[in-house]
């Protein structure tokens, strides 16, 4: 773990020198350049509150926000998976010619997302301010929510980084996995009143997820203003912290044969 | 050549940059697969690719050391292990606290990006500090010599201001050992001479040790100091290069004498 501290030091400079990179490349030769950052997640957004708020008849409170939370939150952790998966294969020319300690190629990944969940958030608190959402101090408490969502999709790329490599078809197993959770997490739908008659099931989606439940957390703090569940989110957070000292551990066991492999 | 001896008997102390001991190099452990195959393939035995069986040798800092081989002997293999990237299956290597690099073109360029932007890329990914590379910025810009299109996007570049700017880069941020693989033939004849001249100024360093891996043995023999010779993952012979090399042509004239360059 000593190690891991030691190198993040060492190259976090790099990290996010190769984020803005990566973040200025992405809109060097693109029209309207910058905007689709905003853009595309207004899109999305008008998109399934639309097709979900009024074709399937939702009467959620401040619908829109609730979609665009849900899709903030979904949005980081998915491009975390799916950008872990075939990271170091991406980055082929990198790995196999200089030395770099290969959850730094991630870390820098998470910097691009990072940046991005904070236009969509950003976005989200200009949607909330026009739906009049009431404000209260308990908002900031999403920040910790956030926070475990980092550490533990973190975690979870890690792992799947390095199964990335030597599993060609891993990719296919995470898109219908990354499907399959995004209809049950409830991106566009309140989990607790649509399963209203099958408790048990809410129990198993809400407390099994991570994702589900820290999307519902964020919407009870943003839009109900009530106070999350704080045990439910250390025990993520803790199993977040497990995940990435697995993570680390694997990489610093594995990561000196990757070039061998790819 | 009497340069290079100069250096050698003026250094009598004898300090070492590398040491490796036995150094085995096995492409197994991980290997690629499908989750299909790993289902029908259960127990199957993995085949084993043995590039490098133990081989030991030391360098003494300041000197330069040619690696001669027919392909697939086990020499990229070999300065790969060294520089770190990836690890050796048996047996050690001692870098003795110096810092390494690998030169190769273009690490870790962005190709949207500018020239100047790659330059802090490429520098910052092989180790050094942000400081450390605007000090040497205008150095390698100069060098790399492409004029405005420093500031343009690395993917307008012709092949030959790609190669440029990325040899400019590797070979103005110095570092104590360095490793260069089939890199000296870069760009158009005036550059390519600038960057043979500039070489053997970089190498020719006193405290400066390499390792050059290179097919022409004209390079090798104007260059290097020692030359050590690997034929399929073994050491053959280690010594002054005027003493190998002949054996080496001989050798590999008996061998397979259209590969001979």
């Amino acid at each position: 773990m000593k190690k891991f501290f030691n190198n993040i030091k060492k190259y976090y400079k790099y990290a996010i020198y190769s984020a803005k990179a990566e973040l200025k490349s992405e809109v060097a030769d693109s029209y309207l350049n910058w905007l689709w950052w905003i853009i595309e997640p207004v899109c999305f957004m008008l998109i399934y509150t639309f097709v979900f708020g009024v074709v399937f008849d939702n009467n959620e409170k401040y619908f829109a926000s609730f979609v665009f939370i849900g899709l903030t939150a979904w949005e980081f952790f998915n491009r975390m998976i799916t950008g872990s998966v075939k990271l170091i294969i991406n980055n082929r020319d990198l790995v196999t010619k200089v030395y770099i300690p290969k959850y730094i190629l991630l870390l820098s990944k998470s910097f691009t997302y990072l940046f991005k969940m904070g236009i969509s958030l950003l976005i989200c608190l200009v949607l909330m301010i026009c739906q009049r959402v009431p404000f209260s101090w308990t908002m900031l408490l999403a920040i910790p929510i956030f926070v475990v969502l980092y550490v533990l999709t973190f975690g979870m790329g890690m792992i799947l980084m390095h199964f990335g490599v030597t599993l060609n078809d891993l990719s296919n197993l995470t898109n219908i996995g990354l499907k399959m959770v995004f209809y049950l997490s409830g991106v566009f739908y309140n989990i607790q009143k649509k399963l209203k008659k099958h408790p048990s099931l809410v129990v198993l989606l809400l407390k099994v997820n991570p994702i589900a439940f820290i999307m519902n957390e964020l919407r009870v703090v943003l839009l109900e203003g009530n106070l999350p569940h704080l045990g439910l989110l250390g025990i993520w957070g803790l199993i977040g912290v497990v995940l990435c000292m697995i993570g680390v551990h694997v990489i610093h066991k594995n990561e000196n044969s990757y070039a061998k492999v790819i | 050549m009497e340069t290079n001896s100069e250096i050698v008997s003026s250094k009598s102390k004898k300090e070492i940059a590398i040491t490796v001991k036995n150094l085995h190099v096995t492409y197994r452990g991980l290997k690629k697969t499908s989750i299909r195959a790993s289902w029908t393939k259960l127990g199957s035995r993995v085949e084993l690719f043995r590039a490098l069986k133990g081989v030991s040798f030391e360098v003494e800092k300041g000197k330069i050391l040619g690696i001669i081989g027919k392909n697939g002997s086990g020499k990229s293999t070999m300065l790969r292990a060294i520089a770190g990237i990836f690890s050796p299956d048996e047996g050690k290597i001692d870098l003795h606290g110096n810092t390494i690099s690998l030169l190769s073109i273009g690490v870790g360029f962005n190709k949207k990006l500018t020239g100047k932007e790659n330059i802090y890329l490429s520098g910052m990914l092989l180790g050094f500090s942000e400081e450390q590379i605007r000090e040497k910025e205008q150095e390698i810009i100069d060098f790399a010599d492409i004029g405005k299109f420093m500031y343009k996007p690395v993917k307008t570049y012709s092949s030959g201001m790609y190669s440029k700017l990325a040899f400019a880069i590797t070979a103005i941020l110095e570092t104590d050992i360095m490793l260069i693989d089939e890199v000296l033939s870069v760009g158009d004849a005036q550059f390519k001479a600038k960057s043979y001249n500039k070489m053997k100024e970089l190498i020719s360093d006193e405290n400066r040790t390499v390792l050059i891996v290179s097919h022409n043995l004209d390079t090798i023999a104007s260059l290097c100091d020692e030359v050590l010779w690997l034929n399929d993952g073994n050491l053959m012979e280690i010594g002054p290069a005027e003493e190998i090399l002949p054996r080496y042509r001989e050798f590999m004239g008996q061998q397979d004498p259209e590969k001979e360059s």
